[in-house]
């Protein structure tokens, strides 16, 4: 909790930008009630059907996906800012002096992304239940903000990896390569962006199905990083 | 062992033992390699050959055994957006001890609540030096603790380390030849990336700074001076004995047209050029097993 508390406190404009695009996202997401697309009524499964009975608008909701997982992103990317700037002060360095090996450290940031990341898809899902509660239309379309945290932890997971590993590797002691992983991240959401078009039933599992192998890849990732990686390469 | 980065050798075959709770100052020019013998030492850096060894463990190989040892960088290693008090809240979390005593000890007390991004580099040293002492430890790996201190803090944290030393073995890399002899009884001097040295302070001649004075008058009446080449000439233990004569010669009205080092023996030291008492250190470069 530490580090995530003090990512927080070492850049806000992440945090306020990732809160907007949640709000935007919520939006798109309550959208589908007006479309009559309610969970209640026709489940999980028939939201991609709903595309095909109601058009493409009807896939709008699903854009909130997309949407809550980038925001998931910029909630947790302070933590790789911060990764930097322990590197470079010399915190990392000490942190192996006490014993500690280059996997502990990965794992301890990784795990204040995520924690950051599960904070505001929870918040999402926590919204939606509230506000289907308060507009009488019960848990409408629950499984958007659920989806939506599900992608956004895996696709933080993979990016946080993945800046934290070029990081490790960079020479220069400039920047943390933090638009590299934003584009990584940028890249790795966009074919949730067409699924609900693309795909005209089962767009739910299909995105899952693609959470599931951003997370998978994300693991591997970590392990071998935190195994190539040597100890000297988060010297300052 | 030896050790480096990315391949690149920066130490070659460095054997050395420290048995006794001692100070032993590990004392060499900037880029010697004083840095990279820490930070293997302190199990940062894997050893390209060798070991490493404590109480029998190997420090690269046991996490329990880095445990036993604390290691000061000279970066000052502070999360700079806290205050002194979090700061060194957020290592205790991590490896134990008690903030308030680390602050008592470094007399931190009118700093804890500052943001150590608001102190001077020399408060934040003192707040760095205060987050090794947070455990007691067997083994003390201080790289350079002392830059940026002023006079009586320097002193403040040498005592320190000397009381400390009696139970404790205490590793300390200066490149500061009076200040190792202010405060180490054993040397290891290295040059580089080679141990040149390894024996007592003690067997150190260094009163060989000599300071050439360019007067109006004949000064050999007021202090120890020899005419030598147009200058009086003195040796000293010290540059601060030689500013003590210095004001000694103003305070007599004595007029100093010119003041000029003539022979530096941490110059000499470093460069290999200084012999010492016990005839080891000369032109030539030693093993790492001398002394």
């Amino acid at each position: 909790m530490t580090i995530a508390r003090r990512s927080l406190s070492l850049a806000k404009t992440y945090p306020v930008i990732a809160v907007v695009l949640t709000l935007v996202g919520l939006g798109l997401g309550a959208s589908g009630t007006s479309h009559g697309i309610s969970l209640g009524t026709i489940g999980a499964k028939n939201i991609g059907n709903a595309t095909n009975s109601g058009g493409a608008s009807t896939g709008i909701p699903f854009l909130a996906v997309p949407l809550q997982a980038l925001a998931a992103m910029l909630f947790a990317t302070p933590v790789v800012l911060l990764f930097v700037y322990d590197k470079n002060n010399g915190v990392l360095e000490y942190l192996l002096s006490l014993g500690m090996s280059q996997r502990d450290i990965y794992r301890q940031y990784l795990k204040a992304a995520l924690i950051l990341a599960g904070a505001i898809g929870v918040l999402d899902v926590i919204v939606d239940i509230v506000s289907g509660i308060i507009s009488g239309t019960g848990s409408v379309l629950f499984q958007i903000p659920l989806l939506a945290l599900i992608l956004g932890l895996s696709v933080v997971s993979l990016v946080t990896v993945v800046m934290m590993s070029f990081s490790s590797l960079q020479k220069q002691r400039v920047g943390s390569n933090q638009p590299l992983g934003m584009s990584v991240g940028a890249f790795l959401v966009l074919p949730t962006y067409l699924i609900p078009f693309v795909v005209s039933s089962n767009a739910f599992l299909v995105d899952l199905l693609w959470a599931g192998i951003i997370l998978a890849v994300s693991l591997v990732m970590f392990v071998a990083s935190s195994r190539m990686i040597s100890r000297e390469k988060l010297l300052p | 062992m030896s050790a480096g980065y990315e391949g690149k050798q920066v130490l070659h075959e460095i054997t050395f033992e420290a048995r006794e709770s001692a100070i032993y100052v590990v004392l060499g020019p900037n880029g010697a390699g004083k840095t990279t013998l820490f930070r293997t030492i302190a199990g940062i850096l894997e050893p390209y050959s060798g070991r490493v060894l404590f109480d029998g463990n190997d420090l690269n190989r046991s996490k329990e055994a880095r445990k036993k040892i604390n290691y000061l960088s000279h970066y000052n290693a502070l999360p700079e957006e806290m205050t002194v008090r979090h700061a060194l809240d957020f290592y205790a979390k991590i490896e134990g001890g008690k903030t308030e005593d680390a602050i008592s000890l470094l007399g931190l007390e009118e700093l804890k609540d500052k943001k150590v991004s608001d102190l001077s580099q020399g408060q934040k040293k003192r707040v760095s030096i205060a987050k090794v002492f947070l455990q007691e430890r067997d083994l003390y790996l201080l790289d350079e603790a002392t830059s940026n201190l002023d006079p009586g803090v320097s002193k403040e944290i040498r005592d320190i380390l000397l009381k400390l030393s009696r139970e404790r073995i205490v590793l300390y890399s200066s490149h500061n030849l009076y200040e190792a002899r202010d405060v180490g009884t054993n040397l290891l001097l290295v040059r580089n990336g080679a141990l040149a040295y390894n024996g007592k302070i003690s067997d150190l001649r260094s009163k060989e700074y000599r300071v050439g004075f360019r007067t109006a008058t004949d000064i050999s009446k007021i202090v120890d001076a020899k005419p030598e080449g147009g200058y009086y000439v003195m040796s000293f233990a010290s540059p601060e004995d030689a500013g003590l004569t210095l004001k000694k010669l103003v305070d007599n009205g004595v007029i100093i047209t010119e003041m000029r080092e003539l022979d530096n023996p941490l110059q000499n030291l470093f460069e290999g050029r200084l012999s010492l008492s016990a005839g080891v250190l000369d032109d030539r470069e030693t093993d790492g097993n001398v002394g």
